[in-house]
């Protein structure tokens, strides 16, 4: 099964970073329901330290990080 | 870990480009879950009249008022210095989204417990 068919939402947020991309990501998250995970694909050279560390603060789940593409599963609440 | 964020911002028209980056690293704070605060300071006050950061749109970033419209509809708090903004006769009655005159006591209880702040 290919990341695609894995995930429930799919974003691609192209070269969006830092603020932009993380306050983006929070809102899409908190749409999502519990334990969907979300495929996405940022293509900004930081989001590849950004995205765990986001994952770590707001305990949602990085699945998996191949740069760009990141699943990340929404936290149960 | 803290659950608090500050940034206090010190410029506006004067350095575009720290006022910008100011509200993207705001931003992340926010969407990082923390309650994030941008403390406007000195040249930064001026941020908070209405319609002052129209044109301000930092190459390579998003315009600056669409990301001070972002962090307002994501819960982010805005204080403005009082005197700094009494200095410049600035209009109390025309502040942005989420913004507040206050005194220093309201950053000084904000940063209580040890919650940290960036400075630009």
């Amino acid at each position: 099964m290919t990341d695609t068919e894995r995930a429930d939402v799919v974003w691609d947020a192209a070269d969006l970073a830092c603020g932009v991309l993380l306050l983006s990501l929070r809102g899409r998250m908190e749409s999502m329901r519990p334990g969907q995970v979300l495929r996405l694909i940022a293509q900004d050279t930081g989001a590849s330290e950004d995205l765990p560390a986001w994952c770590r603060l707001t305990g949602h789940t990085l699945v998996s990080a191949a740069p760009p593409v990141y699943m990340i599963r929404r936290k149960e609440r | 870990m803290a659950a608090r964020f500050c940034v206090n911002l010190t410029h506006s028209k004067d350095d575009p480009d720290r006022a910008t980056v100011g509200f993207v690293l705001a931003n992340a704070a926010l969407g990082s879950g923390k309650e994030t605060l941008v403390f406007l300071s000195i040249e930064g006050v001026r941020l908070a009249n209405r319609g002052f950061a129209e044109s301000i749109h930092e190459e390579g970033f998003p315009p600056l008022r669409e990301l001070m419209d972002n962090f307002a509809k994501g819960g982010g708090t805005i204080y403005v210095c009082s005197p700094c903004f009494k200095k410049r006769k600035l209009d109390e009655n025309n502040l942005v989204a989420g913004a507040s005159i206050v005194g220093g006591a309201k950053l000084v209880e904000f940063l209580s417990d040890g919650n940290p702040c960036v400075s630009l």
